[in-house]
């Protein structure tokens, strides 16, 4: 079956409108009731449980909106106008707060509010549907489905919305609200001086998008540098785990290598141990006193301690090291498994050809698990891009630098991000750098995604 | 306006007939202490329920240090302690959020007549007292080994570092740390303020600032000069360590490592653009704060004031070295032959308040610091202005 190219969003709205606009002119009065009353149309023509069904959802809309919603959507232009009051209570002495407006408060409920339309405008499509298809079959003398004839159909012909109904409750609920909260943060000033409930914040526009690209130097000065190493940091990380990790089990899975079992054990107990209690420990060997630089000047390598995670390049150099370090198990253990698939007589054809290893390597190896690992690399690099773990237990961000705006030289844009939500409660900087964060990660792993081999010659596999 | 003030005022009185239905069930109290403090404040809010009978009293006790109160507190303001201990320097971003509950009234005069000046001045913004002061502690100044130093030396960083230099020994401060550089930036003279608009003022890129940044440099430059953290000093002092700026948080281990050589002294003078000036220092205090949403605000005014009063700091400096606010606690005898407090008071006539400064400082100090550390050769004035410019964003 050929798939069919649907029409643009605005025409198959258009389309949708004049549906409805064509059953209203063709209902009788039941059915253009129900355009107002949902369930009325059900209800006439004795599909009680159904017109309850439908009646009881709009009453439970408009409950939630008059005894909840309204109170917060109402200030939603606004966000709030009267901070809380104060009122001195003689007899105990003390200062009593009268509750006001809380604009994240007002925020976060008008959001869910907004969102609780949408389930709303499901219903009433389906409750004019019901009124409209309930009229026609009657018009043609047939008999109704009953309710559990229609509750039914959710097991049989409607499956597909049973199995997938909670699972897009609970995505849009804990996944989606959240996040179309938060990216409304980065048009607010949420900052370390409008914390409500004490000082209220409002609505500021683009303001901070303004900021963070020309508007403020510092902070556009900030942003370039941090995502620039964010960058060198990413592709670092992604690709020199990815070879060396390949010519470890390369050469564990070499004949002639004894004692392959132990090897690997050895490699993977780092991930035996969990990452941030590893993690912390190297970081405190390195300092200025740690183990590392007291050996090294007890042996009279050194003079003075290397400066390994306070000097900005030294400290660049040691994450990316470290991350080596924990990283390399995980990649071997994936390539071994990947490697002992390659078809042997490729590798037999090309000593017979007389290849040396690297080039059997660069012309056989490397092209077959970029093929297999294309989506994993990419995941990888995107997991790079906002490695918080590594970087934040490592240096914290560290060494700091006049040059960014309270960020480190080590600091990717996601452990920034943290410092500012944390350290300067400047949430709505936090959330704009995050908006940014997620268009660059986007665009860019579809972009490659689409270019990579699996993708594009997915039927051509080996 | 009138009608305000009477909707205010019935508002005000369902809330104290609510409060006081609510006297006969239980009172849930929730506090918040430093890891170190936990046992002390649980043996103190045991006796506090002994000391308030006739009260159903659910107190829990939180580990929260004083330096992340502000942090967890804007967490969750609804579900923070009902009382918690924070450092002053906190004060005004809390005020900021109306996070704190005044304390007025006969409570605010009882607290006044209690406290030292200078404590009670701490935990006081635009004329409001916030909280109730804990511990005047909050600063630092110089553990010696008075094997190397003698009282005279230690009047002059120049002078220390000289005889470091002879006896091979390290005199050790944490210039990576805006708390700790600023000393040298406040003893030259230069300024840490809070503007009308509520933006920090920091003129440490002045003709004052530079001159103490070029001895910051000389500072760090000296083979003498060591840096790191409090671990760094607890296990180098009497050993490679014969000097430490630090606070009263490490006097136990000092006096462990240096034992009969234990000494403390206020900060020494520096050499800055040929005059000699006394190095400043930070004095913060701890304060308890209540929470301006408690629902038994008052039940919570009485038990911070009971963890506060002066048995309670007695106890405080007792078990954990902590320096009393309250008058007639600091003028105990055995608080006074603390050597430890005695330097950090008398550090205090060049103490500088820590409230006028906010987070923003930090960040960049450090980073001023660490160029510092690292024996940078930038232009000193072009950091500087960095510097002011970034802690006044």
């Amino acid at each position: 079956m050929a798939v069919k190219k649907r029409d643009p969003f605005y025409l198959r709205l258009a389309r949708g409108f004049n549906e409805y606009i064509r059953m209203f002119r063709e209902g009788d009065l039941w059915t253009r009731l129900s355009y107002l009353i949902m369930g009325a149309g059900s209800l006439a023509r004795g599909q009680i449980a159904k017109g309850l069904l439908f009646l009881g959802g709009e009453a439970a809309f408009i409950w939630f909106y008059a005894g909840f919603g309204w109170r917060y959507l109402k200030d939603f232009g606004t966000l709030g106008t009267n901070a809380q009051l104060r009122v001195w209570d003689e007899a105990d002495e003390v200062f009593r707060r009268i509750p006001g407006d809380n604009s994240m408060l007002i925020l976060l409920y008008s959001v869910l509010t907004l969102a609780a339309i949408l389930p709303l405008v499901m219903l009433w499509k389906s409750n004019v549907r019901a009124a409209y298809k309930a009229q026609k079959l009657r018009e043609s003398n047939k008999s109704l489905p009953g309710f559990l004839a229609d509750a039914k159909t959710l097991l049989d012909n409607r499956f597909h919305m049973t199995l997938l109904s909670f699972p897009m409750i609970t995505l849009a609920l804990f996944t989606a609200l959240p996040i179309v909260f938060m990216v409304l943060i980065a048009f607010t000033n949420f900052d370390k001086s409008h914390q409500p409930p004490g000082s209220l914040f409002g609505w500021v526009g683009l303001a901070n998008m303004r900021n963070v690209v020309f508007s403020n130097p510092l902070y556009a000065r900030s942003f370039g540098g941090i995502l620039g190493w964010t960058f060198v940091w990413a592709v670092f990380a992604t690709f020199s785990n990815y070879i060396l990790g390949m010519i470890l089990a390369l050469m564990i899975n070499k004949k002639g290598i004894k004692l392959k079992r132990m090897w690997r054990t050895i490699f993977v107990t780092t991930i035996a141990i969990p990452q941030f209690v590893s993690l912390m420990l190297v970081s405190k060997m390195f300092t200025d006193t740690g183990v590392v630089n007291v050996i090294l000047q007890r042996l009279h390598i050194v003079s003075s301690p290397i400066p390994f995670l306070t000097d900005a390049n030294w400290a660049r150099f040691m994450v990316v090291m470290i991350n080596i370090w924990v990283g390399i198990p995980y990649t071997m253990l994936m390539s071994t498994g990947i490697l002992m698939n390659i078809p042997a007589e490729l590798y037999e054809s090309a000593s017979i050809d007389g290849a040396t290893p690297v080039q059997t390597f660069i012309s056989i190896t490397l092209p077959y698990m970029l093929f297999v690992t294309g989506p994993y690399l990419i995941t990888t690099f995107v997991g790079n891009i906002n490695n918080f773990n590594v970087i934040y237990l490592l240096t914290a961000g560290g060494p700091a630098t006049l040059d960014y705006y309270q960020g480190g030289k080590t600091d990717l844009l996601v452990t920034w991000l943290y410092k500012l939500t944390v350290n300067e409660q400047n949430y709505s900087l936090a959330s704009t750098i995050g908006i940014f964060i997620f268009v660059i990660v986007a665009a860019l792993s579809l972009t490659v995604y689409n270019l990579t081999g699996s993708v594009k010659k997915e039927d051509q596999f080996s | 306006m009138n009608v305000r003030k009477l909707t205010a005022i019935a508002l005000a009185a369902l809330i104290t007939l609510g409060a006081a239905s609510a006297l006969a069930d239980t009172v849930p109290l929730k506090v918040w202490g430093s890891q170190e403090n936990q046992a002390l404040l649980g043996e103190l809010i045991e006796e506090f329920k002994a000391a308030n009978p006739g009260v159903e009293w659910d107190i829990s006790l939180g580990v929260v240090s004083e330096a992340d109160a502000q942090t967890r507190y804007s967490e969750d303001p609804a579900a923070a302690a009902d009382i918690f201990a924070f450092a002053n320097d906190q004060l005004r971003t809390l005020v900021t959020s109306d996070s704190l509950s005044e304390i007025a009234g006969s409570r605010l005069e009882a607290v006044e007549a209690a406290n030292t000046a200078g404590s009670v001045e701490s935990a006081t913004l635009d004329g409001v007292l916030y909280g109730f002061p804990m511990t005047a502690d909050n600063g630092y100044f110089m553990y010696y080994d008075k094997s190397v130093f003698s009282e005279e030396d230690v009047l002059s960083l120049d002078r220390m570092l000289e005889v470091a230099n002879a006896a091979g020994k390290k005199v050790f401060m944490d210039v990576s740390n805006g708390w700790y550089i600023a000393s040298f930036f406040l003893g030259a003279g230069c300024t840490l303020d809070i503007g009308e608009d509520g933006k920090q003022i920091c003129d440490f890129n002045n003709a004052n600032g530079l001159a103490a940044a070029e001895a910051i440099r000389k500072f760090t430059a000296d083979p003498a000069f060591m840096t790191g953290d409090d671990s760094v000093l607890q296990g180098g002092m009497g050993g490679s360590i014969a000097a430490g700026v630090s606070g009263t948080w490490n006097a136990s281990a000092m006096e462990d490592k240096l034992g009969e050589n234990y000494a403390a002294a206020p900060l020494p003078s520096f050499t800055c653009g040929g005059e000699l000036k006394h190095m400043a220092s930070f004095i913060g205090t701890k304060i308890l704060g209540v929470n301006s949403l408690s629902d038994y605000v008052k039940e919570a005014m009485q038990l911070a004031e009971y963890l506060t009063n002066e048995a309670s700091q007695l106890k405080f400096f007792e078990q954990r070295a902590l320096g009393p606010t309250n008058i007639v606690a600091a003028a105990n005898p055995a608080v006074q032959e603390n050597i430890a407090l005695a330097a950090l008071s008398a550090q205090s006539a060049w103490g500088v308040s820590q409230k006028n400064v906010l987070n923003g400082y930090w960040g960049p100090a450090e980073a001023f610091g660490l160029e510092m550390e690292n024996k940078s050769d930038a232009d000193l004035q072009g950091l500087l202005d960095q510097l002011a410019s970034q802690a006044t964003q």
